[in-house]
């Protein structure tokens, strides 16, 4: 492992230590005051700094030493975690993660941002509020400038240097770790000693030990050269998690290894020998072969009488179960907590993905050309087949499930966001968000970040008034933008909320009107009014402002919602707010269509958007102004779409009598009957981006290849149903023209 | 060979027990079966895992023999590295019961 791929974990860990670090901040803005809350705070910018150190990334060193310093008196009780006390970690939060993506990928964050926050959180340690303690002032972020301690209530500015990270560090903090170490055999064939790597580990502070025999078979059975042993070990160090993993890295891929802070377990007294200090007499290196001497005098039999109150074999019993109980403990701890995880380079799943897809396609095919040539449809080949089938689809699933992630990261981004945008523009604003643990296929989560932070800028900059406004409406002062996200029926929900004004209809008629996206005299229900907002070009924003405004708004975020296969649609009730809802599929990778015939062509419905299908009876097909038409289902008119007409298939529209209509749900709620020439079947088909081996085709979502090896397009049922709404947005039409 | 038989019912511990001596040390206990046993443990100066791994299976083995197993005058560095490796006393003691 080199340098950069070191380095390159210690930027993995920090985004999960913001991660940390964020979430832990919300939480005590939000009132929650548990000091372990304070800690996690703490220790996430400490394992930064400390990881920082060791890289002699100096800036983010400073900033982090500086931040700590303040968290410091926070977890030591000095400093009162108010709502301004904690505007400013907020903001340090922000400023801390931009100095990480910063050293990771080049560039600088704005000095004055950093200079100005050190003295907010210098001002804050220095505590002016606090009567009892003067503070002591905080290191300056200059290389190795450790501050003096000027009082004697025990809190210390940690001093540090940048170079040999730690090593005059004077000890204010003490970690225990526990640490769980189980050698392999090949630990020991390969010339290491675990005695010595343990003896190397109790050098870094107070160490308490319990050996787990459990696995020690009789002296018959054993083989001599075997690994049974296994160590619990808890140990009180200021050394750093990763210095206490070092202890083993010569020995990590020969051993069990877990170290983590013990605090999971606290209160489980562990039946730990506590071992001395003092080993000197062990570091000796071993006499070359000490073959001769000293067995003569040896053989002076002094026999040691041993007053052992304990029975042995109770007593090791006792130590077994003990350790064992300690391991369960363990591994209840950590599953509750993190669970156990690897870390995998994201190419190597997808690589995975991608040939899951490519088997597939290939069991589609291969069922194909046996159904081709066995006719009754029952041979045991036919049969076997079936449950290959089913196999891959489960395998297919759990691979998916290995990229599916939470999205949780991407919320919590949006809360800088607001936060942001809020005191630029001199609102209140409070995120709330629900569902977080959501989860969505990586692919989905990367982009939809964009489009949501473009929403969430709208909302505050748009959607929520003025504190002056939303008083004299009789509203909190503080708005509140409600982010929640759930799955439903196979693809996950986004949802926006905001508690504004809602949408100004008359004035977005207008703009739409000036902008001659709808003609003057357009009769337009509610919902298509607020749809508008979704038109390229379109901007209510009387000035245009740094946040948003800028006229390219909702027509982007939509079509990158499309683009992922997803749907978008707004609903706005005056004074009370907009709730945005997205509708994103699971993931990017299958769809779950059924294979229609159009003019020859084979095209791909998602299944999602399918609600029912019928043949149609002449009866119930009536025509509708020049050249629509529309079915009557069950005492209610849809209009019908001919797919074949709007993708220019064809010439001319086909007899509905003659082909299938799918009924499908359109963004809006309403109800489309899109008429196809037959149904193929149901399949599901691995998802091949045109835009990324072709180019964007309108009305086609993406292509996939079907079992006898042919190519198929997926149909985009939002542009298809959109297209067909004709008048009412020209670009839209233009969608239809282009196809 | 370094561990050395002094007397019957007596093993005297050789300054090194590392991996190799581990098999060696087995073979001697494996040897010594059914009689009470007295380890002398004054020269040790290095003690592996393996090898004392070997020693609690033996006392665990005498143990259940019913057979006297004893450490005596264990030098500082066989009783620092039992301490450090979390083996107490009494586990390699078994009594003639």
């Amino acid at each position: 492992m080199d340098m950069n791929e070191i380095k390159e974990i210690f930027f993995q860990e920090c985004e999960e230590q913001l991660a940390e670090l964020e979430s832990g901040l919300l939480k005590l803005n939000d009132g929650d005051r548990d000091p372990e809350t304070v800690n996690a705070v703490f220790r996430a910018v400490h394992s930064i700094k400390g990881g920082a150190g060791a890289f002699g990334l100096e800036e983010l060193v400073a900033f982090a030493h500086v931040f700590e310093t303040t968290l410091d008196c926070v977890r030591s009780n000095k400093l009162e975690p108010n709502q301004d006390v904690l505007k400013v970690m907020l903001k340090s939060a922000d400023v801390l993660a931009d100095l990480v993506t910063c050293s990771r990928d080049g560039g600088s964050v704005e000095e004055s941002r950093t200079r100005g926050l050190v003295k907010e959180l210098e001002a804050l340690a220095n505590g002016e509020a606090l009567p009892v303690a003067e503070a002591p002032k905080a290191a300056k972020p200059v290389a190795a400038a450790p501050a003096k301690p000027t009082d004697d209530s025990g809190f210390q500015p940690i001093p540090f240097t940048f170079d040999g990270f730690g090593e005059e560090e004077k000890v204010v903090e003490q970690f225990t770790y526990e640490v769980t170490f189980k050698p392999t055999r090949e630990l020991y064939s390969k010339g290491n000693e675990a005695a010595l790597l343990l003896r190397d580990l109790s050098r870094f502070g107070e160490m308490g030990i319990a050996c787990d025999m459990d696995q020690l078979p009789t002296l018959e059975n054993m083989d001599p050269e075997a690994s049974y042993f296994g160590w619990k070990i808890s140990i009180t160090t200021p050394k750093s998690e990763e210095e206490v993993r070092a202890v083993f890295e010569f020995a990590e891929w020969d051993c069990e290894l877990e170290v983590k802070p013990a605090e999971a377990s606290e209160g489980e007294e562990l039946p730990m020998i506590p071992v001395p200090f003092d080993l000197s007499s062990l570091d000796d290196e071993p006499a070359p072969q000490p073959e001769t001497a000293a067995t003569e005098e040896a053989s002076a039999n002094v026999v040691k009488a041993v007053n052992a109150a304990v029975e042995k074999k109770e007593s090791a019993a006792a130590a077994a179960a003990a350790a064992a109980a300690a391991t369960q403990n363990n591994a209840a701890a950590a599953a509750s907590s993190a669970g156990q995880t690897i870390r995998v380079d994201l190419d190597r799943v997808d690589r995975l993905i991608n040939l899951v897809g490519e088997l597939v396609i290939n069991q589609a095919m291969l069922s194909q050309s046996v159904i081709e040539n066995d006719n009754n449809g029952v041979s045991s080949i036919n049969m076997g087949l079936e449950e290959l089938q089913q196999l891959t689809r489960e395998i297919q699933d759990s691979v998916m499930a290995i990229r599916a992630q939470p999205v949780k990261p991407v919320f919590q981004r949006m809360s800088r966001i607001v936060r942001e945008v809020a005191d630029m523009v001199g609102k209140q604003i409070r995120l709330v968000t629900e569902g977080e643990n959501t989860e969505v296929d990586k692919t989905v989560i990367d982009k939809i970040a964009e489009p949501l932070t473009h929403m969430i800028r709208n909302a505050v900059d748009h959607g929520i008034e003025s504190p002056e406004k939303r008083e004299a409406a009789g509203k909190d002062p503080e708005g509140t933008i409600k982010l929640s996200a759930k799955h439903r029926s196979g693809r996950i929900l986004i949802e926006l909320q905001d508690d504004g004004g809602g949408i100004n209809r008359e004035r977005v008629k207008q703009k739409a009107i000036d902008n001659d996206l709808i003609s003057p005299d357009a009769n337009l229900s509610d919902e298509e009014i607020d749809n508008l907002i979704f038109a390229p070009g379109f901007s209510t924003a009387d000035k245009i402002s740094d946040i948003s405004g800028r006229g390219v708004g909702m027509d982007v975020v939509k079509r990158s919602i499309q683009a992922l296969g997803g749907r978008i649609s707004i609903s706005s009730r005056p004074g009370l707010g907009s709730t945005f809802t997205m509708s994103l599929p699971l993931t990017l990778a299958v769809l779950d269509g059924m294979v229609v015939t159009v003019a020859g062509q084979t095209l791909v419905v998602p299944l999602t958007a399918i609600v029912e299908t019928l043949q149609p009876e002449a009866s119930a097909i009536h025509s509708f102004g020049a050249n629509q038409r529309l079915i009557s289902i069950r005492n209610s008119f849809c209009p019908l779409v001919d797919v074949g007409r709007i993708l220019n298939f064809r010439a001319n529209q086909a007899n509905p009598v003659d082909g299938v209509a799918l009924l499908v749900e359109s963004e809006g709620g309403g109800q489309r009957a899109l008429m196809v020439d037959a149904i193929q079947g149901q399949r599901q088909v691995v998802i091949k981006s045109l835009e990324a081996n072709y180019t964007h085709v309108p009305g086609i979502a993406a292509a996939t290849i079907l079992g006898d090896g042919r190519v198929a397009l997926i149909l985009d049922v939002d542009a298809v149903v959109g297209a067909s709404r004709g008048q009412s947005l020209k670009p839209e039409m233009s969608l239809a023209a282009a196809g | 060979m370094a561990a050395k038989k002094a007397a019957s019912g007596k093993l005297a511990l050789s300054a090194v027990l590392d991996l190799n001596e581990a098999s060696v040390l087995h073979g001697k206990l494996m040897s010594m079966r059914g009689k009470d046993i007295v380890i002398d443990a004054s020269a040790v100066e290095r003690v592996g895992v393996q090898c004392a791994q070997v020693l609690v299976a033996g006392a665990t083995a005498w143990q259940a023999d019913k057979k006297s197993f004893l450490v005596e005058k264990a030098s500082d560095a066989f009783e620092k590295t039992m301490a450090l490796i979390g083996i107490s006393e009494t586990q390699l003691i078994a009594k003639e019961i």
